[in-house]
């Protein structure tokens, strides 16, 4: 393998996912308008909202600058890394250079960025919210790592293409590849921080949270890399749980993978418009009981089931 | 009689200490007091008699009796009853014994008296400034007659800051307000917080005082009052106005026509509605569910409409005059609203199913915000949060006004005590303010809209009237004065008492439940604030500019 070739299928992504994750809020966002008897803005909305805040002042009100600057690019960047080690389409870009392990590493890291936003900003509010993720982070995280590791061992590689092609089904039995299809399910909405589960934002409560002290081009690096976790996550779950069609031919099989993640942000929009938000406790108990099922399916893998 | 056998009660315990009483109906009493006496009286009223504490007025009288008047007033809502303990304290170093002691809920009315009027409470359990602004001086008190509507005190501090409490030990302060997304009013509470669980909080309010009672007796006159009685609030401003009417008309032994009453009937109920839509949809809100808070809405908003047909505005109806009203409501209208309504009853009915259905929000609602009844006694709580603890009072019927002695309508009740008896109590209510509409469309029958008034008003004569506003008793207190208008008029908003009850109802659970108990009462802070100071703030000598402001907020220091 050439190695410009991992590199330049990187920033392809990379360009695709910039491009694609605003169109994806607009369509969250229009269908949500829908649910609720409204309008609803245009479906381009997302773009001017970024291209507007990128425009506006950026005000420093947080107590650390530098901490937030740094936190700031850093979760965009994250996100960005991520987009080279997911197939969107075609198959994983950097392959031969990372794998799932780093994967679960940087997924990690994108929920850290949200902290050290919340905590350099330094405000009440913002530390409440970082707190609040922080324990959802706890609970959460390990239920990709341990979707992932099941598909490691069904197929005995950490290898990002191998992992990453419905390996958790792999099993002659896949009884664990179902049990975390259902926690994945069942937890997706946590992992893209929308209602019921965006409780580190809340804005009835706490007002935005970490997001509280961010303003102008800062904001909208932190909307832009929440709208490009949104894809990333939804990207993942395709990959793992619903690889069907990915061997088609070119075109075909990558119209395929994006009509499935649009029906994922279709589910997504779905229960987010019709649930309330959990308040943390209630939260942290509920991924508490998945966080077990997931363990129970854990320990079924390794018996070969 | 019943007024008469109270009296006789008072009388019996207390014999010489009331000095004087005024029946003027069955439905109101006067009884004028010894000062020494108050507490006594107040005690066995609040606690043997079990009345419930409505609110308690201070009064400059000294240009007419040479006294200053302060009155505790109180209800009898099962024998629908309305009661005034009033003393006159000397016009020097006027003084009186607290009853907070003995009636929790009087502790915010003793302290406006002491901010506004001047009156020392002696034994008040927490006697910390709660109205004017943090740099005024103290010993100025603006209500009295001395001081002039557009008067500012010379020595105003502007750099004078509210001192706060101290937080209690282990806890740190999560500041909700001045201005925070789900009040969209100011308010400051300083939640003592420990994790995610607060301890404690104090409140400091009154930030946007307009000056309203003090304008309405030095500027205004008495149909002009109506106008701004209904700009009080946003929301339940009909409310306001329709209770300074009937206290006025109370005062001077004046009965609108029935055609009047109706009307008057039918506006209020048409606010009712769209206030309980608009609570359900914010309360949804809050707990995070945009659907049917933008539902909710959808559906309000036919009422919205009936309202601006029927009386040219979506809110502020201008509707009341002394002894009737300003319009009719035309056949056409009738027709249409009565369509609204149908239309209304069959799109609530399946969200308030949805609701009552919905586990997600129950989850978040139930067991939260908790007031039982002992807390609705002690600190007076009213409305359908009165209703969710069951405790069964509502004023259209305790204390009927208007044409509600002429319709039937259920007072709904529930025992929880929590928020979701809230959302429940407010949802059903929808429905009984929709017949009550109805009815009246029914029994109204052609008439005059007003009272041809040929004399002055009677003076120095006192009128009360409670009106049930969406959020609970709207209680409005009159003296009648010279110069076409009152001597004397205070706006209890509900919100008043049920703020009082906030701190209990929060206390020991976690920070993201604060909303929603504070969102429960359906807070009203413009009709809380409607007092009688200036706001200096804007108009003082130092005048901040923009940079300076910006520059302020940027690296705070000024």
């Amino acid at each position: 393998m050439k190695p410009l070739l991992p590199i330049l299928g990187g920033i392809a992504n990379v360009l695709l996912l910039l491009l694609v994750a605003p169109f994806f809020q607009g369509v969250l966002r229009t269908v949500t308008a829908r649910i609720q008897s409204r309008k609803g803005p245009p479906i381009w909305q997302a773009y001017f909202d970024l291209l507007k805040l990128l425009g506006k002042e950026d005000i420093e009100s947080g107590e650390t600058p530098l901490m937030q600057r740094f936190a700031v690019y850093l979760s965009l960047a994250t996100v960005l890394t991520l987009a080279c080690l997911v197939p969107m389409g075609f198959p994983v870009p950097m392959n031969g250079v990372a794998d799932a392990i780093l994967l679960i590493y940087v997924l990690t890291l994108s929920g850290v960025c949200t902290l050290l936003a919340g905590f350099a900003a330094g405000s009440t509010y913002s530390l409440v919210g970082a707190s609040r993720e922080m324990l959802t982070m706890i609970a959460l995280e390990p239920l990709f790592a341990v979707a992932v590791v099941i598909g490691a061992v069904h197929t005995g590689s950490f290898r990002l293409d191998t992992v990453l092609n419905g390996s958790v089904y792999a099993a002659g039995v896949p009884v664990s590849g179902i049990l975390m299809l259902g926690v994945m399910l069942l937890s997706f909405q946590a992992f893209v921080q929308r209602a019921p589960f965006d409780i580190s934002e809340a804005e009835t409560e706490i007002m935005e949270g970490p997001l509280m002290e961010y303003s102008g081009p800062k904001l909208a690096l932190l909307k832009y890399a929440q709208m490009a976790k949104l894809i990333i996550y939804s990207a993942l779950f395709v990959a793992l749980f619903a690889p069907w069609g990915s061997g088609l031919p070119f075109f075909l099989g990558w119209l395929v993978f994006w009509a499935k993640v649009c029906l994922l942000v279709l589910l997504v929009t779905l229960v987010a418009a019709t649930h309330a938000r959990f308040r943390i406790d209630q939260a942290l108990r509920y991924f508490a009981g998945l966080l077990g099922v997931a363990l129970f399916a854990l320990v079924l893998a390794g018996y070969g089931y | 009689m019943i007024a008469r056998d109270k009296l006789n009660l008072l009388k019996d315990k207390f014999g010489p200490a009331i000095l004087r009483a005024d029946l003027p109906d069955d439905g109101r009493l006067f009884v004028s007091v010894e000062p020494s006496a108050i507490r006594d009286i107040c005690r066995y009223l609040f606690g043997d008699l079990d009345a419930r504490y409505i609110i308690s007025i201070g009064v400059d009288d000294r240009p007419f009796s040479g006294k200053f008047l302060v009155t505790h007033n109180f209800a009898f809502d099962a024998e629908k009853l309305l009661v005034c303990v009033m003393v006159h304290l000397p016009a020097e170093n006027p003084k009186l014994d607290s009853i907070t002691r003995d009636v929790p809920a009087a502790n915010w009315a003793e302290r406006e008296i002491r901010d506004m009027v001047g009156v020392e409470f002696e034994g008040h359990c927490y006697p910390k400034r709660l109205v004017l602004p943090d740099g005024w001086p103290d010993g100025v008190h603006p209500l009295r007659k001395d001081f002039a509507w557009n008067e500012v005190p010379k020595d105003f501090e502007e750099e004078r800051e509210f001192e706060f409490d101290e937080p209690p030990a282990g806890c740190t302060v999560v500041p909700f307000g001045p201005f925070h997304p789900t009040l969209d009013e100011p308010a400051h509470f300083r939640l003592y917080v420990e994790g995610e669980m607060v301890r404690g909080c104090e409140y400091r309010g009154f930030m946007v005082h307009r000056g309203i009672e003090k304008l309405a007796e030095s500027v205004l006159n008495y149909n002009d009052i109506p106008m701004m009685a209904e700009r009080i609030c946003g929301i339940c401003g009909c409310v306001h106005s329709v209770a300074y009417v009937q206290a006025v008309e109370n005062a001077a032994a004046i009965k609108p026509p029935p055609r009047a009453e109706y009307i008057r009937t039918i506006m209020l109920e048409i606010e009712r509605l769209h206030s309980h839509l608009l609570w359900v949809g914010l309360a949804c809100h809050i707990v995070g569910f945009d659907t049917l808070f933008m539902q909710s809405f959808r559906i309000r908003e036919p009422v919205m409409w009936i309202a601006e047909k029927i009386s040219g505005n979506r809110k502020t109806y201008g509707l009341c005059l002394i002894g009737g009203v300003r319009w009719d409501i035309t056949a056409e209208s009738r027709a249409e609203l009565r369509a609204v309504l149908d239309k209304l009853e069959a799109e609530w009915r399946p969200l308030v199913a949805a609701v009552l259905k919905d586990r997600n929000i129950q989850k978040r609602t139930r067991g939260i915000g908790i007031a039982d009844k002992t807390a609705c006694k002690r600190s007076g709580l009213i409305g359908p949060v009165a209703r969710a603890a069951g405790v069964d009072i509502d004023c259209r019927r305790d204390h009927p006004y208007a044409a509600y002695d002429r319709v039937r309508f259920d007072v709904i009740t529930s025992d929880g005590g929590d928020v979701w008896s809230r959302v429940v109590v407010r949802a059903k209510e929808v429905f009984e303010s929709i017949e009550i509409i109805r009815q009246c469309l029914d029994k109204m029958e052609p008439g005059p809209l007003q009272l041809g008034i040929e004399d002055e008003l009677p003076v120095g004569r006192l009128g009360l009237s409670s009106v049930e506003a969406p959020r609970g008793e709207s209680h409005h207190f009159v003296i009648t004065g010279e110069n076409n208008r009152p001597r004397r008029w205070r706006v209890r908003a509900p919100t008043y008492q049920n703020l009082q009850g906030v701190p209990a109802m929060i206390k020991d659970q976690q920070i993201a439940d604060m909303t929603i108990s504070l969102g429960s009462i359906d807070p009203c802070f413009s009709c809380t604030d409607r007092l009688e100071t200036i706001d200096l703030k804007s108009g003082a000598t130092k005048i901040w500019t923009e940079g300076e402001l910006l520059k302020l907020v940027r690296t705070k220091k000024a």
